[in-house]
């Protein structure tokens, strides 16, 4: 008997219901496939995807991170994701230094403050992880970084949320999700220009005095499209992100109670629980390259001129890369391979730290709140996403 | 031949991973700038120094030989 053909349909339902299982039919027949309909390739193995992060050079960011982008062959509007260097190198720079882990520890206090707040509102006998806990508090830490005034902040959720939603079969943007682009740029385009006239001590204001060099090596100021690009993605990768990983958690803790118990009996374990959820259900699942010049990986070759998928969440449970890949383990030599959950490379997660702070602060006043939970597993429901995957919601009922 | 740390100060960005693994090479002082305590690659610290490398997120450390 053979297989039925190994086909990746990144918008297809069930690959959003379940991408690990052809995760690892890529990995095992086709480290470096091919889709002949849609003409793009994708790497799952992990010695490929990390070899493709390192070579910027011939995996290149510049068309876009998503298949509908990459394949325009238009120039994106200018945003980090969308740079290679050196352009890239003046960007990250302007922000790096506000994110170190241990500037973000001065976000602290903040993301302890909403953490509790939003936990003190659910109803412990029915609620929603997702709904009601992860998806509010993120976006309150990032926006209120980045300078939004606290009446929108939960509106760039749901902005985000629209922008990434896919029908199955969908690639290109629908009029919905772009809509959602306009509203929530133009949002960012008048607070921009609001902070013009009366900087405060936020993000947007510190882009605005910023200067970086030009083609010529000139200083120049940042226009009010490119703060307004960055500001926009600052919102989406700081929110929606961490939302999904701690939905994530908190099912995945269910279905293995014995390590929610081993981080009962000591927290310490806690910042080693938020890695391997990093690589055991990250929310990224790939980024979208374009092949300036053909390229070389362990695995073979990738010809110039294609989109490529770098899939990292395929690569993070690759057994050639981990030991026992696809089995959670919280106690896992971290050292074994990189954890691409948040990337690496010129492109790894700028917020990184603030992640893990997130995630471990939500963590520890979740196993404070519900040292035994259940999930109703029935209730569970998958997003429809382009590039991270999670939970939409993940209905939970506190145990006595 | 003696083997050498370089760090790319134009990538690294101050995460840290490397002073965790080997603090005796690797310091970040309280400006979050990084700093080479120890330089040469020795037998000792070569396991330590190379896992440093492969754990940068940023792939800002290397080893040049001399």
């Amino acid at each position: 008997m053979t297989k039925p053909k190994l086909k990746f349909n990144p918008v297809a339902q069930e690959y959003f219901e379940n991408p690990y299982e052809i995760y690892k039919r890529m990995r095992d027949e086709a480290p470096i496939y091919y889709d002949e309909e849609e003409d793009f390739y994708a790497l799952t193995r992990h010695a490929d995807v990390a070899a493709a992060l390192k070579d910027y050079e011939s995996f290149s960011s510049s068309r876009g991170c998503d298949l509908g982008m990459v394949r325009t062959g238009e120039v994106p509007q200018r945003s980090i994701i969308f740079m290679d260097p050196p352009d890239h190198r003046h960007m990250r720079s302007l922000l790096n230094k506000a994110f170190t882990p241990r500037a973000i520890q001065s976000q602290r206090d903040t993301v302890v403050e909403l953490v509790e707040h939003y936990l003190s509102k659910v109803d412990p006998d029915n609620f929603d992880v997702v709904q009601d806990f992860s998806g509010p508090f993120p976006v309150e830490v990032i926006t209120r970084m980045a300078g939004v005034p606290e009446d929108f902040r939960q509106q760039v959720r749901h902005w985000i949320d629209t922008s990434l939603e896919r029908e199955p079969g969908q690639i290109e943007l629908s009029e919905k999700n772009m809509q959602a682009n306009i509203d929530s740029a133009m949002y960012y385009y008048s607070l921009v220009q609001e902070r013009r006239e009366s900087p405060q001590d936020d993000m947007i204001s510190r882009l605005i005095a910023a200067e970086i060099p030009d083609d010529e090596g000139n200083l120049r100021k940042l226009d009010d499209i490119e703060i307004t690009g960055f500001t926009t993605l600052l919102g989406g990768a700081g929110a929606e992100t961490v939302t999904k990983l701690v939905g994530s958690a908190v099912v995945e803790f269910a279905r293995h109670p014995e390590q929610w118990q081993m981080l009962l009996d000591d927290r310490s374990k806690v910042p080693d629980a938020v890695e391997e959820l990093l690589r055991y259900v990250g929310p990224v699942q790939y980024n979208v390259r374009y092949t300036l010049k053909e390229a070389h990986l362990p695995s073979g070759t990738v010809p110039a001129h294609k989109p490529v998928f770098l899939m990292k969440a395929a690569a993070n449970r690759d057994p050639r890369a981990f030991d026992n890949a696809e089995t959670f383990d919280i106690t896992r030599d971290k050292a074994q391979s990189q954890n691409l959950g948040l990337g690496y490379g010129i492109h790894s997660c700028l917020g990184a730290a603030l992640a893990r702070l997130e995630t471990t602060i939500a963590l520890e006043h979740l196993l404070d709140f519900m040292p035994r939970y259940e999930v109703n597993f029935a209730g569970l429901q998958r997003v429809t996403m382009q590039n991270v995957a999670g939970y939409h919601n993940v209905p939970v009922r506190v145990l006595k | 031949m003696t083997q050498k740390v370089v760090v790319d100060f134009g990538l690294c960005e101050s995460n840290g991973v490397c002073m965790g693994i080997i603090p005796e090479v690797f310091q970040l002082d309280d400006q979050d700038f990084l700093h080479i305590l120890q330089e040469e690659v020795t037998p000792q610290n070569e396991h330590q120094i190379r896992e440093a490398v492969r754990q940068c997120p940023r792939q800002a450390i290397s080893i040049s030989d001399e």
